[in-house]
């Protein structure tokens, strides 16, 4: 049934429309990247924190606060240059098991991100043992490095 | 143009042969995970520069002082910034002949120069009056500026180096 899917987003002209063209794909492709990088900045913000490291003065919450709102603007601009990206090459993707590895540690990381990663950067300093702390940050840390490492490797290995 | 080259063709062309080039071009894995760790640190630097630059435009981290960024994530930027650097470096190494007369290539370097130039213009100058304004509603508009001008160029950065693969003017 996915399999299907995939197979009819291909055909759309939408997607084929971006084939065709030699500039689209490459510059959103490009933009993907800059959207990760927002990314990445707003969720190390916090991670470094969690782990005792970086803005060590300020509590977890004030930085998670701060850092939520671009943390959702990213995610937009990474599903709105990612669509594109994998309606094109549809059929590549679907049988690409890199893909379905990133969309594992993509589903993987939003979860853990919007529930105990939430939870305990909204928690009040000190409420919240150093250890459990430590470990989300770390688990945050690896689950986005996974949907990265594994994300560019989709176009690398086919 | 064409002359202007010339020695960089040479140098490529001479690092194109010595074996260890040679060696890591030619391996399936090594390559393409060095790109991956290219892209995982570029991801690392990049992120901390624009948070510190959202920063100075006023419309992220605002309550944070500005200091306190520049104090925690300098060290954190140089570092990933050291990683950038040698991945890419051996990147560089390992394929010269696809760098030298690409584009994109020398347009990321020139960004990375212009964006180096712009943060160290913002430390000697906007920077003193930090105090008046580190902890306030907003920011001062020569730290707007910065900002602004390291978003751009550092998104430039990414997207040239992004489009490297893509050689269109050769």
């Amino acid at each position: 049934m996915l399999e299907h899917f995939f197979l009819w987003l291909g055909e759309q002209p939408f997607s084929k429309g971006i084939g065709e063209s030699l500039w689209i794909f490459p510059i959103v492709q490009a933009f993907h990247l800059v959207f990760l990088a927002i990314l990445v900045g707003a969720v190390l913000i916090v991670d470094l924190r969690l782990l005792g490291r970086g803005m060590i003065r300020q509590p977890v919450a004030t930085l998670a606060r701060d850092a939520r709102p671009w943390l959702i603007f990213a995610l937009i601009g990474m599903v709105l240059t990612g669509f594109p990206q994998m309606a094109q090459n549809a059929a590549r993707e679907y049988y690409s098991e890199y893909f379905w590895q990133k969309m594992y540690f993509l589903a993987a990381a939003l979860i853990f991100t919007f529930t105990i990663r939430l939870k305990v950067s909204q928690a009040a300093d000190g409420t919240v043992s150093p250890i459990l702390s430590k470990l989300v940050g770390a688990v945050s840390m690896v689950l986005w490095g996974g949907v990265m490492v594994s994300g560019r490797l989709i176009g690398l290995f086919t | 143009m064409g002359e202007l080259f010339l020695p960089i063709r040479h140098f490529a062309e001479w690092v194109n042969e010595i074996p260890s080039s040679v060696a890591i071009r030619e391996s399936q894995y090594f390559s393409p995970y060095l790109t991956v760790s290219h892209v995982v640190v570029m991801a690392f630097v990049a992120g901390l520069v624009l948070m510190m630059d959202l920063r100075l435009l006023g419309v992220a981290n605002m309550r944070t002082p500005f200091s306190e960024l520049q104090r925690r994530l300098f060290p954190w930027q140089m570092f990933g910034m050291t990683l950038a650097g040698i991945t890419g470096l051996v990147l560089a190494f390992a394929d010269p002949m696809r760098f030298y007369g690409n584009i994109f290539f020398w347009l990321k370097m020139l960004m990375l120069v212009l964006a180096a130039l712009n943060a160290m213009a913002f430390h000697y100058l906007t920077y003193f009056t930090v105090s008046s304004w580190d902890s306030g509603p907003t920011t001062p508009f020569g730290a707007k500026l910065s900002g602004a001008i390291s978003v751009v160029l550092w998104a430039l950065v990414i997207v040239s180096g992004r489009l490297i693969p893509y050689n269109w003017f050769v």
